[in-house]
């Protein structure tokens, strides 16, 4: 028996040479530590050329002046005047839309808000990120339920989410160009949405009218995000508590506003987090459904400014983005912090 | 009022005659609770349904509708031009849009999976300093938004981006009009996502299975191939379908990191956006293009269904 | 080729130290058990014979190659776990067949093979199930038959058995024993459960805190124990231990003196020392015909009965008020004597009793270090000093 495990052992020796096995024993002397930073390697290089270091140039880039003319990318270095101006207002009048809105002495103080980047981008988070939550909720407790036809009413409430974002926007368009159907009528003919004043005849040529279809597309769209990620919460929750509250004599409604309700809470602020992030890149649904002209949002602006070319503010105005994602984010983690979640 | 007070008297079969339908209905409702929440909740599928699907009619009915007799159309489509699904491949080469979304699609999900399995086996199984920093770096990537990194990405892949390394300097290449403008910024965009999942995945296989592998005589790359990866299959898959559907679905890096023409490897989104801005606006095609370019994704999530909502709560919520 | 040489081994966690400066020395072919309570780092001295964990210092030898830093594959050896760990995606046959396929031995040598360890271990006919369609005792089988396939020099088992129930448990030691017998090879065997060492094991190696604290033949670590952790961990139910002092006329405490020369034992008066005695040695009055060498007699008090079948145990208050702690934990309790009688006695709770101590059973331990003075108090068979690390290899 000896014999044979030496034969065998011999054998697996004699395979170990050349450079893939001594490529193989190197690997296999390394510690945990080195090992783990090895594997990780490939996905840090890509992380790093095409994140780490594109954010790093971009911020570079804000702090040098736009070059209008010549060959040259950038002017000469301006330092944080860029963020200055674009804060400030200075720079709206080279821009194809404003950054901030016009600030009044009256109530309500703000004027053209629509023509606010900041303000169409921030009016479309608030918006969509609610009625997404309140939507995604009501769709996660049918899913919960235990009903024939499960499986399709499922798949019917997932499937926009998988749909392109251009085909998202070209179903809207469709939906919403004037003379096409009966949900957009003329001004001698209203439609139903016209008479009530939802929006006016050419509503993807308004901004106000543009920005409300952008968002119930959106809404349309993503509640069954939200709605997964909150069924998946409802599922984790013990059902042996409900019964519980049964046995206790609980209602419907009692044993959701104390069981679930307060067990998904987390699950929903961390959705809502994630959405707040998705909402506020804002881009392609208003791209292919309206256009950047007619509802300027924060990415909206820095490809128009990129396109323009102003490589400066392009950069500038994609790093205050950055930077407000960032407030926001922080505003959840303190307030999730302060709920002892 | 007299009549009343004396319609006590008479008995709940009177009162509840005078109520009609609705008032017995209510009333049954508030004496059996259970049936006023089947009702709700039969109101509420029905109204979620009509609204998920109803686009998607409406995409069916102005297809099928020819382009000339478009306008003021109602519910149903005026007409039956089947033939507008070969029409829209005449009028712009969309098959090749999504053989180009495909390839792109499929070459990010094989790119992020094995990345994201090395980095998900580190994550998930060893232990070694700054790991949740990594971690917490990782995530903070994708609150970036995709305008943050337009800029250089765009002159590094057209080719105006000089590297110096020692004295020598070149210029990147210029890989405009090629998948790879495309496919490494998905991969990086998307990497983190299935990164959490595997990494959810593979720290559940128990240590006894990699440990008896290794003593088994495999390295430790073998066991995590070997014995990790296929006993986490379905995260996975997972992972790979929800890779394919962002890929698919993407439309910033897909927008503007090519020329928009099929033979420079757009994807759909170029695709759809051709039919426009013509001669004519051929809303038919339009939305034929539309049903056909949803198609592959819906028979992924009709098929991945399950996958995909175990994959979003592992990804998503562990963080 | 299978004798396994530990020489100074370590192993550090952050600030934990799961192994502490261990030595050991396994003969080819020797059945050993590392043995201990939880957490004492047997496990993680078995890993680092594997190789799955590398330790932070010291050497380990397997054959006459030093394998400290060599990966698990290139060590020749076969390990089988607690959780059996049979990967669930694979049939018997490609369980059993995994190492031998990676080392790309040839189809008919890896069939001929598989069906010798299938039948080794009476899997025959079962090759082509899947591990969840199997009861644990068979998948436990799997487990060995895809350790002994591959012919290892040193057999690792990790408390292989923990898993199985009572009945299983008791079958597949005998099955182990056996199947010791007809490989021959070193079996190093790790497991929590004392009774499991005692009956299988060539030699047991007791471990505690990281340290080693004894290896010896099951029987002299039962009779002989280095100290007072071993004597309270092997033997069930646990020697019963009290606290005391040596005085001129021999071991006096509280409840209990047992008289003996200190010269004869080289111990000074006035040493606080603890004596430890077996259940077993402890007899009633009527039995004193049965002890060659008793103590004087001992006024208790019986409290709880627990009879076995083959012997009853009973709990012996010295103290009108004394409590009955049931636990097993190595303690001195003084006020308490465990005592273990012939299933026929005549005996009921809550009677006055005399008892007497088979003196030579009686062991003395240092109280401050726990290490034996003396096994036997009259002729005296001196406890070896240092035990444990450098003093054996016995066979």
């Amino acid at each position: 028996m000896a014999t044979e495990q030496q034969s065998g052992e011999a054998l697996s020796e004699s395979r170990r040479s050349g450079p893939y096995a001594s490529a193989v024993n190197w690997m296999e002397a390394l510690s945990e530590t080195q090992f783990a930073y090895l594997l990780l390697t490939p996905a840090l290089i890509l992380l790093g050329v095409i994140a780490l270091y594109p954010l790093a140039t971009t911020f570079s880039m804000s702090l040098f002046a736009d070059q209008l003319t010549g060959s040259a990318r950038l002017g000469e270095f301006v330092g944080l005047q860029n963020y200055i101006d674009l804060i400030t207002g200075a720079r709206d009048f080279a821009l194809p839309s404003a950054f901030l809105p016009t600030f009044t002495t009256q109530f309500p103080f703000v004027t053209d808000i629509y023509s606010s980047a900041l303000m169409v981008t921030l009016i479309f988070t608030v918006f969509s990120v609610l009625f997404e939550t309140l939507i995604g909720f009501g769709q996660a407790l049918i899913l919960d339920q235990d009903f024939r036809g499960r499986r399709w009413v499922r798949v019917a409430i997932i499937i926009p989410w998988a749909v392109p974002i251009v085909i998202q926007g070209m179903i809207w368009y469709l939906m919403f160009q004037p003379n096409i159907g009966f949900l957009v009528g003329t001004t001698d003919n209203p439609a139903l949405l016209n008479q009530l004043g939802f929006i006016g005849t050419t509503p993807l040529r308004d901004t106000a009218d543009s920005l409300f279809l952008i968002i119930v597309a959106d809404v349309w769209k993503t509640s069954a995000f939200m709605a997964l990620l909150i069924l998946a919460g409802m599922q984790s929750i013990d059902r042996s508590l409900y019964d519980v509250a049964k046995v206790a004599g609980a209602s419907r409604w009692q044993q959701f506003k104390l069981i679930t309700f307060p067990l998904i809470l987390p699950t929903v602020l961390v959705a809502m987090l994630f959405r707040t992030i998705d909402a506020m890149r804002v881009y392609g649904i208003i791209e292919t459904m309206a256009g950047c002209q007619t509802v300027p949002s924060l990415s909206c602006l820095v490809v128009t400014t990129f396109n323009a070319p102003l490589y400066g503010t392009s950069a500038t105005v994609a790093f205050i983005t950055a930077g407000i994602i960032g407030i926001v984010v922080s505003v959840y983690i303190v307030n999730f912090a302060s709920e002892g979640i | 009022m007299s009549n009343e007070s004396s319609g006590i008297g008479l008995g709940s079969d009177d009162a509840e005659m005078k109520r009609g339908p609705l008032g017995r209905w209510v009333n049954k409702a508030i004496k059996n609770p259970d049936r006023a929440y089947r009702s709700m909740f039969y109101v509420a599928t029905v109204f979620f349904l009509v609204t998920t699907l109803f686009p998607f009619y409406w995409l069916l009915v102005i297809a099928l509708t020819p382009n000339r007799l478009i306008s003021n159309m109602g519910l149903l489509p005026k007409g039956f031009n089947p033939e507008v699904f070969i029409t829209m491949f005449e009028r712009v080469p969309f098959h090749l849009y999504m053989f180009n979304s495909f390839v792109l699609g499929i070459t990010t999900t094989v790119i992020v999976l094995l990345l994201a399995s090395l980095a998900g086996y580190v994550f998930g199984r060893l232990r070694f300093p700054g790991k949740s920093f990594l971690m917490l770096g990782i995530l903070a990537i994708s609150y970036f938004p995709p305008a943050a990194f337009l800029i250089p990405l765009f002159e590094l892949f057209t080719g105006n981006t000089a590297i110096s390394i020692g004295f020598i300097t070149v210029s990147s290449p210029d890989l405009f009009n090629t998948p790879a403008p495309m496919v490494f910024p998905f991969s990086a965009l998307f990497l983190p996502l299935s990164i959490f999942i595997l990494t959810t995945f593979y720290g559940q296989i128990p240590d006894g299975l990699e440990d008896a592998a290794r003593v088994e005589g495999t390295t430790r790359l073998g066991a995590l191939f070997r014995v990790i990866v296929p006993l986490s299959a379905p995260g996975v898959a997972t992972a790979g379908v929800l890779t394919f559907i962002a890929v698919y679905n993407e439309f910033f890096f897909s927008f503007l990191m090519n020329n928009g023409e099929a033979s420079s490897w757009a994807p759909i989104v170029a695709g759809i956006l051709k039919y426009q801005g013509q001669f004519d606006t051929p809303y038919n095609l339009m939305a034929a293009a539309s049903i056909v370019g949803v198609l592959p994704v819906a028979i992924l999530v009709i098929i991945a269904q399950e996958r995909i909502v175990s994959g979003l709560t592992a990804g998503a919520l562990k963080e | 080729m299978g004798d396994v040489k530990l020489e100074h081994v370590s192993k550090h966690y952050d600030d934990v130290t799961a192994v502490d400066d261990m030595n050991l020395d396994i003969n080819d072919g020797e059945f050993i058990c590392l043995v201990g309570p939880s957490g004492c780092g047997k496990s993680t001295t078995m890993e680092m014979i594997a190789g799955l964990t590398i330790p932070s210092e010291g050497k380990v030898f397997i054959g006459d190659r030093e394998v400290t830093n060599l990966p698990p594959k290139d060590r020749g050896v076969a390990m089988v776990f607690q959780n059996i760990a049979l990967f669930p995606h694979m049939d018997v046959y490609d369980n059993i067949s995994f190492g031998l396929r990676l080392r790309n031995y040839d189809k008919e040598e890896i069939e001929r093979r598989v069906n010798r360890a299938a039948d080794v271990v009476q899997l025959e006919g079962m090759l082509e199930r899947m591990p969840d369609e199997m009861s644990g005792g068979q998948r436990q089988r799997v487990a060995i038959a895809r350790a002994i396939v591959r012919n290892p020099g040193v057999f690792l088992m990790d408390e292989p058995l923990a898993n199985l129930d009572a009945k299983l448990r008791v079958h597949m030691r005998t099955e182990l024993q056996r199947l010791h017998k007809e490989l021959d090879t070193t079996i190093i065997y790790v497991t929590h459960d004392q009774a499991e060492a005692m009956t299988m094991s060539d030699r047991i190696a007791v471990i505690d805190s990281g340290q080693l604290q004894q290896i010896d033949p099951p029987l002299v670590c039962y009779n002989e124990p280095a100290n007072l952790f071993v004597a309270g961990f092997i033997g069930s139910p646990s020697m019963n231990f009290l606290d005391g002092e040596v005085t001129e006329d021999g071991f006096v405490s509280q409840n209990i003196d047992v008289e003996f020369d200190p010269a004869n034992l080289g111990v000074e008066v006035g040493r606080d020392v603890t004596l430890g005695i077996r259940p077993e040695d402890v007899y009633l009055i009527e039995d004193e015909h049965l002890v060659t060498n008793p103590s004087h007699e001992i006024d208790a008090m019986t409290d709880v009965l627990e009879p076995m079948g083959d012997e009853i145990f009973v709990y012996l208050k010295l103290e009108e008020d004394a409590e009955t702690h049931l636990d097993e934990d190595a303690v001195a309790t003084n006020d308490q004597l465990l005592m273990s009688v012939a299933p026929d006695t005549d005996i009921e709770e809550d009677k006055d009793v005399s008892v007497l101590l088979d003196r030579s059973k009686v062991h003395l331990f240092d109280t401050e270090t726990g290490k034996a003075i003396s096994h036997g108090i009259e002729s005296g068979i001196q406890a070896s000093e240092p035990t444990g690390t450098e003093a054996e290899s016995d066979d």
